[in-house]
């Protein structure tokens, strides 16, 4: 047994690690720069090598130390954090204020995010036409361009999204880290439902009223991005319902559960990326010739994605984000990144390379803007 | 087995060449026939334009659109694009029918607006705003 465990090991040596972080190292360095990389900026250039760095190096050590969540998560919190400043950089650049007026409505000048798509599918459907004030093409965060890398994200990752892809995981991930062990433990497995019935309500509520009710009323990042200039009683009780859903959300419930309570609670587009995951070649296996029914991964995880049956099954349930802290937590190595069809304990190596390989160049583009952006910010307070 | 990992490999390339087409790819996206915005949204198709001594005003039409059919109630835009005089006063023929449907005053310093409905269609205000290129307003009307 412990020989099997030793050979399943996902640790490479230095070497080999280097040679497989080459690729990411040479597609990184080509995308990040546009394969025209312009270094007569200063402040640009340190910004831009600083982040490359540092992505290639958590990607050599995902290989090199066998462990994947942990760094996984430092770039997704990141990613989240540099994010939302690089937003409301954004905001205040053209607008001076981090609201927006009726004015900018009126304007269709909203930058468009991932959160909005499940409000776009019926009125799309209904009428042919986009329900959202933004851009269709162009400017900042275009309709079209982020439903495009969504849904290639979604069909490739499927609910990996959540924790790969979306920039705003990175919050309530890094809060369900503060402490060591939950407050709060007995949670009914019942409420990872919940964004189903989310996702029915503002999929109605919004083609009924062919506007984006989420956005409007729910989304709890309007706290960290942007949200309406509180004029009247409904703004300023919009603004309310934004500044509590992400204080109880994103930051309280996380920190006494330990789990991404705003993901598996509250989020609609989490719900379609559950269902993403039927499309999806990747998966997290249990290997039930390995596993010792011992439970930690349950415990692990931050998605509500692993119960005891689960474990007793062998099988990862659809909700799963492949964040990788039920695969790190497991201390037999049973538990691993997958391809569909391939049976558990096959191609465990070849299966999380690939896996590593795709969704970190996903989120390492994605990510890069915003963090250069947020580096040369601060690189340019000191030169 | 197969099919999974031909599947896998797929989606490597596809992850690889994402985002040196993604350019194209939104172009494309952006070409499907329901990427357009809602007139809901954007006030609806421009109707009317009077060209003024400092700006233009600008007249879109009616908008009763919902999700299967018209709505009874609706609303229409209304712009003013370029320098703007501290006080407007227009009359709107929406529906033009070279009869006068209101009157809009708004004094544009203070933000207060002022409506006289000369058609009993037209009900209140319901946006009147400053922006980037002057002022919009949105008129709710029955239908």
């Amino acid at each position: 047994m412990d020989e099997a465990i030793k050979n399943l090991t996902m640790r490479k040596s230095f070497g080999k690690s280097m040679l497989y972080t080459l690729p990411m190292f040479l597609l990184t360095f080509i995308l990040m720069t546009g394969g025209r990389p312009d270094f007569s900026d200063r402040s640009g250039t340190i910004a831009l090598l600083t982040t490359f760095l540092g992505l290639n190096i958590l990607y050599f050590l995902m290989h090199y130390t066998g462990k994947t969540d942990k760094l996984r998560a430092i770039l997704f919190i990141v990613f989240a954090l540099t994010l939302s400043f690089t937003l409301i950089k954004n905001t205040i650049d053209i607008r001076q204020t981090m609201t927006y007026s009726q004015g900018d409505i009126l304007e269709c000048n909203m930058p468009f995010c991932h959160l909005v798509i499940p409000m776009l599918i019926l009125p799309a459907a209904f009428t042919q036409s986009i329900i959202y004030p933004g851009s269709i093409l162009g400017g900042f965060a275009s309709i079209s361009a982020m439903v495009v890398l969504w849904l290639a994200a979604s069909v490739i990752l499927g609910r990996g999204f959540c924790s790969w892809g979306c920039f705003y995981g990175g919050w309530d991930d890094g809060f369900s880290r503060f402490r060591k062990k939950p407050a709060i433990r007995k949670i009914s497995d019942s409420w990872k439902w919940m964004p189903f019935a989310v996702l029915l309500m503002v999929a109605l509520t919004s083609a009924l009223a062919l506007t984006p009710t989420y956005c409007d009323w729910m989304c709890p990042f309007k706290a960290v991005t942007e949200f309406e200039e509180v004029t009247g009683i409904e703004s300023a009780a919009k603004a309310g319902i934004f500044i509590s859903l992400f204080g109880g959300f994103v930051v309280v419930l996380p920190v006494l559960t330990k789990k991404r309570t705003q993901c598996s609670y509250l989020c609609p587009l989490g719900a379609i990326n559950t269902l993403s995951n039927k499309v999806s070649p990747f998966i997290v296996k249990i290997d039930k010739q390995i596993c010792n029914d011992c439970y930690k991964c349950v415990q692990a995880c931050p998605m509500f994605a692993l119960t005891n049956d689960d474990v007793k099954k062998g099988s990862v349930s659809i909700f799963c984000t492949k964040c990788g802290k039920c695969i790190d937590a497991c201390p037999k190595q049973a538990i691993h990144y997958g391809i569909v069809g391939v049976p558990a304990n096959r191609m465990v190596k070849f299966s999380r390379n690939i896996f590593l390989f795709v969704s970190f160049l996903f989120i390492a583009i994605f990510a890069s803007g915003s963090i250069i952006t947020v580096v040369k910010s601060f690189v340019n307070l000191f030169i | 087995m197969t099919a999974g990992l031909i599947w896998a490999l797929c989606c490597l390339i596809v992850m690889i060449m994402l985002y040196f087409a993604l350019g194209g790819l939104s172009e494309g996206f952006a070409k499907l026939p329901f990427m357009k915005l809602n007139p809901n949204t954007n006030g609806g198709e421009l109707a009317q334009q009077v060209v003024m001594d400092n700006c233009t005003l600008m007249i879109r039409k009616p908008v009763f659109d919902g999700l299967l059919r018209e709505r009874n109630k609706g609303f229409v835009q209304i712009e003013w694009k370029g320098d703007l005089p501290g006080k407007i006063n227009d009359t709107i023929d929406y529906n033009m029918d070279s009869s006068p449907d209101f009157v809009i005053g708004i004094i544009v310093p203070e933000n207060q607006v002022n409506l006289v409905a000369l058609n009993p269609k037209v009900r209140d205000v319901g946006i009147s705003t400053s922006t980037s290129y002057g002022w919009a307003a949105r008129i709710n009307i029955d239908k």
